[in-house]
């Protein structure tokens, strides 16, 4: 009989794990219901709003129940449900918008909604500010992560359903906020940070460098400085605010900053270096690009060109802007961004409620501290127009890009005033001498946010 | 009779009021005038089909009827889905199936009563496995599975369940016969299901029948275990751990050596690749959605568009129209089917392995179609249960359904009972015996 038990016994076992796969199956149907109703053709979609209630996104829009442009600064991240563009808000959020429910069913007249924390009025100010040039901007609070502006240029309107999507200019349906561009000179914030870690402020200080124009390396192989007479000799905080190459490249030759050291710091903020797994953002499920380069030898004109955001040195904007917040708030730790802040279900109850969250230790607290005081001083010195009477940490850079080395222009930086946190980052791509500048759309950025925030 | 907690009257007129609610539901529903003929002729024959069988089963001398009475229960549940997937009409094709099951379930039970009878005749249930290979091998082209015979289908594959099951079972006499290879005493029988069990599953590997191959080896593994375990009437630790190891390693070959087919379904995507390789369960997981938990209504889904929505993906197509809670309503009445074995434990060491044999089946056949469809394990496109349109399947199901209640109600005879005794005890027109009550085990 006890043989016999023992049947009984396995028996026993098989049903309870048929059971309890059946009670898995069922606890992932019903919370997964909707991401798959969302891939229902017959599915009806509710709103995507702003931070004032300014629709984003409308599944029934048509040019006569909206402006021709409504939606011509959101088209790329916002999106909409043709599934010709997948990493966007609505794409990658079908699931919050679809108007149903495991128990109620399908509900046309549902109440899912995404209510953002964009603010398109601004949005749409600065896109504006653009003018003939393409480019892409995004600022976020740099305390409580909300992305308040996200814009690429060109971009997309949903409003004419694609019938003139062979004639879309190229990278119209991408948000190119989230992917990664050559960050040029802005790099230079990261090898300070690298620099800060291994000397500590003081001991950085005290390198000093000559600049006369261009600088012959170790290796016998020329970096240039833009600045064809040259600086002479700098401090770190003097070079930081000229975007002295030259004094980059002694500084990554240096003895005291090993390169080992670099790449140990690059790492800790989630860089993929020489093909090392880096860190990715994602902001409700829009995937974003990291940083990544290639640095092999301090004494290398493609290393020191690296350290100075060119060569194999790619960034996204997103990317730069989340590591100012970790120098503004003088913790060493980014503040992770988001777009979403709180959604509806179609019984209009409030769900997927926003929370602030923080990276892991990028860099200490003493080196967020001493860059702060770095990009201060720069603000200070060369920035002060951006927002009258508050200090504005940027840098600046400009990189060359594709074949034709045309040239790109960047801001990054943070509004160091806990009032008003706002860190930002721009790109104008191919900018031409006399044409709108990064200053120009950061000081419309700043001074649209302020008067809309308060 | 065993006790079995419910009386026959209440577990009939559970049966009926579960029939003539489903009937009621597809009534209010998904009834209109010009379907309520085909309503009626439905539910007309649901009805007669219950009074019928019931009266059928009880002209059979069992210990229990329980299990024939939730056998029937479930025929007739699944002929009520059947015949509303995408409108209201009478699946006489499944109607025909659903007969044929019920009959198969008798002669099941009428062959696997006797323990003893049974044991004796296990090589010529070895000699209909390899017939039923050589079928496989000579008449269903190239590494197919069926055989078409006009506009009839026949899976051989699925007949060779049952017989793998019988050989798996073991009484104590058969295990107690060993022979010495090498360092080890191993019993003859265990060494021939070993062998049977490898040649099924080199055939289902050549056949490219990768679906069936778990419901094997979850019956082998049974059979094993129970092997393992029971010489020194305790659990052999070691050789538990010997096995398992044994059968880890074999899984990760299985998962690495899978032909190209087979990794494309193991690591799909899909909804990437939703209208490709993950189409029926991108759609099934839609529809199960669309359904929630109390469904669309009988013959309101759009599930019967898609390939295989009977058969495959049947659960979804249940849980459309009639709703989640309907769908683990039913399976849980197929489980509790199973679990009459709980209840009315078998006498004899070869029932109870046998039993063991046909719950595993069951359990993965039904894990394989419901979690496969569902995407939670790699879609394999097995029948579920009783529930999936399919003569073999059915025919198939009856048959192990007999098994289990042959476990139930069993027939112990003395030597001078057994066949070649039988004429003397007609001539002294000696009352038929049943069920001694000794027990061998």
């Amino acid at each position: 009989m006890k043989s016999i038990r023992r049947g009984q016994h396995l028996i026993t076992l098989m049903l309870l794990l048929f059971l309890a796969g059946m009670a898995f199956l069922i606890w992932k149907l019903q919370s997964e219901a909707s991401f798959y109703m969302s891939h229902a053709s017959t599915t009806t979609l509710g709103c995507v709003y702003d931070r004032n209630g300014d629709v984003l996104f409308d599944p029934d829009a048509t040019k006569e129940t909206y402006a021709s442009d409504h939606f011509i600064d959101v088209g790329n991240l916002i999106g909409d449900d043709s599934r010709q563009m997948t990493n966007t808000l609505v794409s990658q959020n079908m699931d919050l918008l679809a108007n149903f429910s495991f128990m109620l069913g399908e509900h046309k007249d549902g109440k899912s909604s995404i209510h953002t924390t964009l603010d398109h009025a601004v949005n749409r100010r600065v896109y504006n500010a653009f003018g003939s040039k393409n480019g892409c901007a995004v600022a976020y609070n740099y305390v409580t992560g909300e992305i308040y502006v996200c814009l690429s240029k060109p971009s997309v309107n949903v409003l004419n359903n694609y019938a003139d999507i062979d004639s879309l200019e190229s990278g119209s349906l991408l948000c190119k906020v989230f992917y990664p561009t050559v960050p040029g000179s802005t790099q230079k914030i990261s090898t300070t940070i690298a620099a800060l870690e291994t000397m500590g402020y003081d001991a950085l200080m005290e390198h000093r460098y000559d600049c006369k124009g261009s600088y012959l390396n170790v290796s016998g192989q020329r970096i240039n400085c833009h600045e064809e007479s040259g600086h002479g000799n700098q401090n770190v905080m003097e070079a930081f605010s000229a975007s002295c190459n030259p004094f980059y490249a002694q500084l990554v030759e240096s003895k005291d900053l090993p390169l080992d050291d670099i790449i140990h710091t690059y790492k800790q903020m989630g860089y993929a270096v020489n093909g090392s797994e880096g860190t990715t953002l994602n902001v409700n499920g829009i995937a974003c690009a990291g940083g990544s380069t290639t640095l092999k030898d301090a004494d290398d004109f493609d290393t020191q060109w690296g350290c100075m955001g060119q060569g194999e040195t790619v960034v996204s904007p997103l990317q730069m802007m989340v590591w100012q917040s970790a120098v503004a708030t003088g913790t060493g730790r980014a503040t992770m961004p988001y777009l979403i802040d709180h959604a509806t279900k179609v019984n209009g109850d409030v769900t997927a409620k926003a929370g602030t969250k923080r990276s892991g230790q990028l860099f200490t607290e003493t080196t967020a501290e001493a860059m702060r005081t770095i990009m201060n001083a720069n603000g200070e010195k060369r920035y002060s127009s951006l927002l009258p009477g508050t200090v504005v940490g940027v840098k600046s850079g400009t990189a060359q890009v594709g074949a034709d080395k045309h040239e790109n222009s960047l801001l990054t930086g943070y509004v160091n005033d806990v009032s008003f946190p706002v860190a930002f980052c721009i790109v104008i791509e191919d900018r031409r001498e006399g044409e709108v500048s990064t200053s120009q759309i950061a000081a419309a950025l700043l001074q649209s946010l302020k008067d809309s925030l308060e | 009779m065993f006790k079995n907690g419910l009386s026959y009257v209440r577990v009939i007129v559970l049966m009926l009021l579960t029939h003539l609610s489903m009937l009621g539901i597809v009534l209010v529903r998904s009834t209109n005038a010009e379907n309520m003929s085909d309503f009626a002729v439905l539910a007309g024959t649901v009805i007669g089909v219950d009074v019928l069988c019931i009266a059928v089963t009880l002209f059979f001398r069992q210990m229990t009827y329980t299990l024939d009475f939730m056998l029937i229960c479930i025929l007739n549940l699944s002929l009520i889905f059947q015949s509303c997937f995408g409108s209201i009409h009478l699946s006489v094709k499944h109607l025909i199936t659903c007969a044929a099951a019920y009959a198969a379930c008798q002669a099941g039970f009428l062959l696997t009563r006797n323990h003893e009878w049974i044991r004796t005749k296990k090589k010529y249930i070895y000699a209909i496995i390899g017939v039923l290979i050589l079928c496989i091998l000579c008449f269903t082209g190239k590494r197919g599975l069926w055989i078409n015979i006009g506009s009839f289908s026949i899976q051989p594959s699925e007949f060779i369940k049952p017989c793998f099951v019988l050989v798996c079972a073991a009484s104590i006499v058969e295990l107690h016969k060993k022979i010495k290879i090498g360092f080890f005493y191993v019993s003859k029988d265990t060494l021939c299901v070993c062998a049977a069990a490898l040649v099924i599953f080199g055939l289902q590997w050549w056949c490219r029948d990768l679906g069936s191959l778990p419901t094997f080896a979850a019956v082998f593994g049974c059979a094993l275990v129970c092997r393992l375990c029971y010489p020194k009437a305790k659990i052999s630790r070691l050789g538990v751990g010997i096995a398992c190891t044994v059968g880890v390693l074999v899984l990760i070959l299985a998962w690495n050596l899978a032909p190209a087919y087979v990794q494309d379904r193991l690591h799909v995507d899909i909804w990437a690749d939703q209208y490709g390789d993950g189409y029926q369960q991108c759609q099934a997981l839609i529809g199960i959605a669309r359904g929630g938990w109390l469904g669309l209504g009988p013959a309101q889904g759009h599930l019967h568009k898609v390939f295989a929505y009977e058969s495959d993906i049947v659960f979804a197509t249940i849980c459309e129209e009639w709703g989640l809670l309907t769908a683990f309503l039913t399976v849980l009445v197929i489980l509790l089917m199973l679990t009459t074995v709980l209840m009315n434990p078998p006498k004899s060491y070869y029932h109870a392995t046998m039993t063991t044999g046909v719950v595993a089946v069951f359990i993965a056949q039904m894990a394989l179609n419901i979690f496969g469809s569902c995407n939670l394990i790699p879609f394999t496109g097995v029948t579920l249960p009783f529930i999936s349109m399919g003569g073999s399947s059915m025919l198939t199901c009856g048959f192990l359904v007999g098994m289990l209640k042959a476990g139930q109600s069993p027939i112990f005879r003395h030597k001078e009972d057994l066949p070649k005794k039988r004429k003397s005890a007609k001539k002294k027109s000696a009352p038929r015996k049943i069920a001694a009550r000794k027990v061998s085990a």
